[in-house]
């Protein structure tokens, strides 16, 4: 009577020890398969890519150029629209299936001065405006915008490439588009669809 | 007897002498290819180079705006902050480098309050006199997979151009474009000077 008592209790302890590291091996298969914490919603199941900026003829500084694209990546990754936010030429994008590609090119640029705004107020802003485009591998456009990034009053002109990023990284987390199964059966009647120019922040 | 007994002596002194000789030579010999394959790679490589930075934004695990060390050792760069963890990019993964220069106001949070508590708007004629012109350094480079990154640091006046040889010197490509980026910061600094 005994002996069955002390059994029973043994394998009462067993099957709690597997359940317990069952529980913990399966937390840690879904975490590993989860990188960004990719949301539920519209466009949770797409990656990025995002590309280089495009300074156009405008003659952007490298510095400003390099910025806006980390600051690009690092604003993205917060939204967690995505399920990765790659970097352009990462060999892993190849093997990413439903991968979008973010096109930026500047489009306006007034350099500022960051002394000029300490002592006047209302001159010297830096001021930049990028057109940002989502597009599919096939080239599908599937969001064109036109937005803006300015530091006016405090901060250096660097700082006018992370207000312009996250303030891309919001456009982006705000639109709708296609989930990825029914993109074969989204056919935009323009290419402007979805076109609009973001008000200034 | 003893003859024979003397002259193989005689001749086992000879070959004992010679073994010692070859093996002395053979010795010298590599000990001189040995010292010769050390001292030339000491000749080849570059002097370890450092220099006080602010890493703004783009290397791995480091914060923005953290002031730090940064050096080229070997065939790295390195940024180094006090206490922390160094953050280095392999120098033969840098793609280009661009220099700038970037007028900015001195003093921080702390000087702003200073300046925003001035009474009869004398902090405006501080912001006049409290600004002070840095090097940008802009630096593009690719990780293992073939990512695109940038990083860029904020150093004195004058010493971008050091870090930049430093980095050609040592096989980074020159800057393409960097007489539009030239003109550019002319103008730049034109305008703030207005």
């Amino acid at each position: 009577m005994k002996t069955s008592k002390s059994n029973s209790w043994i394998c009462l302890a067993a099957a709690v020890t597997v359940a317990v590291a069952f529980s913990g091996r399966l937390a840690a298969q879904s975490a590993a398969v989860k990188p960004s914490g990719g949301s539920s919603g519209s466009g949770a199941q797409w990656s990025v890519q995002v590309e280089r900026i495009d300074p156009g003829d405008l003659g952007l500084a490298h510095s400003f150029q390099v910025a806006i694209y980390e600051n690009l990546l690092e604003e993205l990754n917060k939204t967690n629209r995505f399920t990765y936010v790659v970097r352009e030429g990462d060999s892993k994008a190849s093997e990413i299936p439903d991968l979008l590609i973010l096109k930026t090119t500047v489009v306006k640029y007034t350099p500022g001065s960051e002394t000029q705004r300490a002592v006047t107020t209302v001159s010297g802003s830096t001021k930049l405006t990028v057109e940002s485009q989502l597009l599919t591998r096939d080239g599908k456009i599937l969001l064109e915008r036109t937005v803006n990034g300015n530091v006016r009053f405090f901060g250096s002109n660097l700082r006018a490439t992370h207000n312009l990023a996250r303030n891309i990284a919001k456009m982006i987390k705000q639109s709708k588009w296609p989930e990825s199964e029914r993109l074969a059966r989204y056919s935009p009647v323009n290419s402007d669809c979805g076109r609009h120019t973001s008000p200034g922040f | 007897m003893y003859r024979l007994f003397v002259l193989r002596n005689v001749k086992s002194g000879c070959f004992g002498g010679h073994a010692v000789i070859s093996l002395w030579a053979l010795l010298l010999c590599c000990g001189i290819g040995a010292s010769a394959q050390s001292t030339a790679p000491a000749l080849k490589a570059n002097p370890p180079f450092s220099i006080r930075a602010t890493h703004l934004m783009g290397l791995p695990n480091t914060k923005g705006n953290c002031k730090g060390t940064l050096s080229t050792q070997d065939k790295v760069l390195r940024f180094q902050q006090n206490g922390k963890p160094v953050a280095q990019v392999d120098i033969a993964s840098v793609r280009h480098v661009f220099l700038g220069e970037e007028g900015m106001q001195v003093g921080g949070v702390p000087m702003k309050i200073g300046k925003a508590a001035a009474p009869y708007g004398g902090g405006r004629v501080i912001s006049l006199f409290a600004h002070k012109k840095y090097d940008t350094l802009t630096l593009e480079y690719v990780d293992s997979d073939g990512g695109f990154h940038g990083a860029i640091f904020q150093l004195e006046k004058g010493q971008g151009e050091l870090v930049r040889n430093e980095l050609v010197a040592r096989g980074v490509s020159s800057s393409p474009g960097e007489d539009q980026l030239t003109n550019q910061s002319i103008s730049e600094v034109t305008h703030e000077d207005k």
